[in-house]
């Protein structure tokens, strides 16, 4: 949600210093903060708006190119042809043109239509004595009939005291096209004087009102290159390569999931579980030593300090939801390190709902402590006890479960792999991830885009979180790390962008590790969580469309880098996020890059591993 | 005419045999095709083996990583199967998983396919949307008949979509589960049977999975035109050895 701060006349410039998205400046001559002066240097981000009522087109023009406005807001009765002709006198120029509305108890939305095509925004103010200004809200139920799907800017009498009514009014439909809040005089010392602790408290709360309560579950828009489309293909990647037996399986999910993940009520239970239970939002914090070590603002997404362990349970907390909503009765999931299957076994305890895990049987023998807990909480764990007795064979296990219980049970996949519409679904529910980081970067450093994200990628689930809404920003660079195990070469690794093809794994076309023959190979990792020989069809195409940067690390290169942040930051890192801390002695980064790495676990259940390999 | 289509003519109840290709040993895959004609089965599913075979119960996953581990390749059965049609000639179909003809080259699989005398494919992690926009004209180039699955929960709108689309015969999977996992047929496959039969589909229906002995075979037959033994057919070769599919098959009918 943007923020528009209306009605600059006496300190423009402390306003500017808390980058809003637009500053108003008001030009008639009749408002007490009508403008008149120098417009001072202003953040990048931040666009100047000009309000006019009812001006000739050549003031409004000659205001444009003075003051170099970037929007023009028209509270007169300005006619439909009026507000084209102005944008078409600036067809070269980005001059956006917001018409406002002003209701009161009802409004008569057919009297947008005829603007439909001649402006790029509504504004919706409340109606009183004067055009804006007057210091009372409208109802915004009113909204609820709001028919079109041009974005709009809320305005009309907000204060600090409607954050409770605007964190209401943002969980429900019609805010779907709300694009920003417009303020004014209930942040004035005085007409024109803008009362800057009141301002920036409301800010703070706004952007945290939407981030946390409400959200967005991965909404994005509709023309996305790098988020699945409706079949569920990333480019060439993904579809649902499956068995007609699983087609009524998925073929329910996919038909529902987006409809669910859309109810207020499914939002709520989502978002109060990951705040009350999960503990989110997960800090993001400026690991300064590091940073000083390497030459680069860094910044930790703490994804350790969930609930479990790791960020697997965001997915595992709304796949039960899903699963609540579809009337199912039974659990399914497969695991390799037993980090999916802790977090599966704990939400099916949360919801008590019977659970089976399916976990290779060289797996079981290696991760004895999470299997364990699985069963604490009450889950059964079956072995999988066919082909190499890992991951992909628990996954095969579990997909077998399923078609053999079609109509009661759901199978909560652990990454964003396996038919569609799961690597979609499982990405929408970790895109909380990048979902905070947006507006925690904002509040640290004044802008919602890093230079970098980067992400351990096995299946990739905490990738696609991290990486879900900067996917379309190409400012943002995309940064995947990859298990190399003992090396790329050495027939130990797991480092599918560069050994793997195209082909077909667990319902999904992706790139996998396989043999010349189409045998699916069995990958090598010390991190038992990127032992896997596809990856999610989203991260195939991110590499194949040169939008990811892909870099392999190996088993030394990693536990080195874990050791070293335990040692420079406190914190013991899983062994598949130390991979992304390794990345450092191959990529260079300038001084003032933000590099946001994102801290996928904690490393308590590697610390056999780090014990047997630093001989602690 | 394509031979499947020859045999669907035929007056009588087919029986059907799946045997993984490479197994018990390497070099068994022309010798239990000539054993299963000359003891009057109808038609034959060669499976290709894979390494993750994830609609197959215990008994056919175990057979396929045998195979791979006898050495058998996508390249190899092709060779092995160059001169079948010099003595066979009962319908042979090839059944398998997507990845492996994906990566040998779908059309140069097809082509193959077409060299050696096989009449169809079925490759049931192919989805039928996807055969259509990308694989059908492929198909009918080298002639080959493309076969797909319904099960129980398959709608009766998805059966006349898949009805249409098919020019051979549809394999009726007979209950939710994995290949071997099921003994017997129940209430509930007997009206699902009846509910197919009800349908009046062009193309005959070929029961498979859960057949295993006479019983089954005649149940699942009683509305279907036919019924394809599988994993019963490979346990009896891991417990018998090739040279006992005679006393298999008069088990059988």
């Amino acid at each position: 949600m943007k923020l528009k701060v209306c009605g600059m006349k006496y300190n423009p410039q402390e306003v500017a210093a808390l980058q809003p998205d637009y500053l108003g400046f008001i030009f008639w001559g009749k408002s007490p903060r009508s403008f008149d002066g120098e417009i001072p240097g202003l953040p990048e981000n931040t666009k100047k708006v000009g309000v006019f009522v009812d001006a000739p087109p050549n003031e409004i023009i000659a205001k444009i190119d003075k003051y170099g406005l970037q929007a023009v807001q028209l509270h007169g009765n300005e006619s439909p042809e009026f507000c084209k002709a102005l944008k078409q006198h600036y067809a070269q120029k980005p001059v956006k043109i917001i018409k406002v509305f002003s209701i009161k108890a009802d409004f008569d939305f057919g009297l947008l239509d005829p603007y439909e095509n001649s402006c790029d925004y509504f504004l919706f103010d409340t109606k009183g004595k004067l055009p804006g200004g007057n210091g009372y809200t409208f109802d915004w139920k009113v909204l609820q009939n709001y028919p079109a799907t041009k974005p709009y800017f809320l305005s009309g009498g907000i204060g600090l005291e409607e954050v409770e009514s605007l964190r209401e009014f943002m969980s429900r439909p019609e805010a779907k096209y709300c694009h920003a809040i417009d303020v004014n005089s209930r942040f004035e010392i005085e007409p024109g004087l803008k009362e800057i602790e009141k301002l920036k408290r409301f800010k703070e709360k706004l952007m945290k009102n939407e981030m946390n309560v409400t959200p967005s579950l991965g909404k994005r828009s509709a023309n996305s290159l790098y988020h699945a489309n409706e079949k569920g293909y990333y480019g060439e990647f993904g579809g649902a390569f499956i068995p007609e037996m699983l087609y009524p399986n998925t073929e329910e999910l996919r038909q529902n999931y987006i409809r669910i993940m859309e109810e207020p009520s499914f939002k709520q239970e989502f978002d109060q579980l990951l705040k009350d239970y999960v503990g989110r939002p997960t800090p993001m914090y400026f690991a300064d030593r590091l940073s000083k070590k390497y030459g680069a603002k860094i910044y930790l997404k703490r994804e350790d300090l969930c609930h479990t362990g790791a960020h697997k349970v965001n997915n595992t907390i709304g796949q039960i939801l899903m699963a609540k909503k579809l009337g199912k009765k039974r659990i399914i999931a497969e695991t390799g390190a037993g980090q999916h299957g802790v977090a599966t076994a704990t939400v099916c305890a949360l919801m008590g709902i019977e659970c089976v895990i399916y976990m290779g049987e060289i797996d079981i023998a290696r991760q004895a402590p999470n299997v364990a807990r699985m069963k604490m909480l009450g889950a059964k764990v079956r072995p999988a006890l066919s082909g190499s007795r890992t991951l992909k064979d628990a996954t095969n296990e579990a997909i077998r479960d399923w078609i053999n219980n079609p109509v009661d049970t759901h199978y909560i996949i652990g990454s964003v792999v396996g038919p569609h519409p799961y690597p979609d679904m499982v990405a929408r529910f970790q895109s909380v991830i990048s979902e905070e980081i947006k507006w925690q970067l904002k509040e640290k450093e004044g802008r919602e885009n890093p230079d970098y994200v980067v992400a351990c990628v096995g299946g990739g689930s905490n990738a696609a979180g991290a990486y879900y809404h900067y996917l379309d920003d190409g400012d943002v660079g995309i940064i995947a790390v990859e298990a190399a195990g003992k090396g790329i070469d050495s027939g130990e690794s797991a480092a599918t962008s560069a050994l793997g093809e195209v082909g077909i794994i667990h319902g999904s076309k992706t790139l996998l590790m396989q043999t010349q023959d189409g045998q699916i190979t069995e990958p090598y990792s010390i991190s038992a969580g990127l032992d896997y020989p596809g990856v999610g069809p989203m991260h195939a195409h991110l590499f194949r469309s040169g939008r990811g940067e892909f870099i392999s690390i190996t088993d030394d290169e990693a536990m080195t880098a874990g050791l070293e942040v335990a040692q420079l930051e406190g914190i013991i890192p899983a062994i598949e996020t130390s991979h992304a801390f390794a990345i450092f002695d191959y990529r260079e980064f300038k001084q003032d890059d933000i590099v946001v790495i994102n801290l996928s676990g904690r490393g308590d259940k590697d610390l056999q591993t780090y014990i047997d390999y630093f001989k602690l | 005419m394509n031979r499947i289509n020859q045999k669907l003519r035929e007056d009588g109840k087919l029986l059907s045999i799946y045997f993984t290709a490479g197994y018990p040993n390497l070099d068994d895959t022309v010798k239990i095709i000539a054993e299963l004609e000359k003891n009057g089965v109808d038609m034959i599913e060669i499976g290709l083996p894979f390494s993750d075979p994830l609609a197959d119960g215990p008994t056919i996953q175990k057979s396929s990583t045998a195979a791979l581990k006898n050495g058998m390749t996508t390249e190899i059965l092709f060779e092995q199967l160059k001169d079948i049609r010099k003595t066979v000639s009962i319908p042979l179909i090839i059944m398998g998983y997507f990845n492996p003809v994906l990566q040998y080259g779908v059309e140069a699989f097809c082509k193959k396919c077409r060299e050696i005398g096989i009449d169809g494919l079925i490759l049931p992690d192919l989805p039928f949307d996807v055969y259509q926009e990308e694989y059908e004209d492929l198909f009918k180039k080298y002639g080959l008949l493309n076969t797909f699955l319904i099960t129980p929960q398959t709608s009766d709108k998805r059966i006349h979509q898949i009805d249409n689309a098919s020019k051979g015969f549809i394999y009726m999977v007979s209950s939710a589960s994995t290949t071997g996992a099921k003994q017997g047929f129940g209430a509930e496959q007997q009206s699902y049977f009846e509910r197919i039969a009800s349908l009046h589909l062009q193309n005959p229906q070929i029961v498979g999975f859960g057949i295993s002995n006479s019983d089954t075979f005649a149940q699942a037959t009683e509305k279907a035109k036919g019924a394809i033994i599988g994993s019963a057919f490979i346990k009896h070769l891991t417990q018998n050895g090739v040279d006992s599919i005679a006393g298999f098959i008069k088990s059988i009918r």
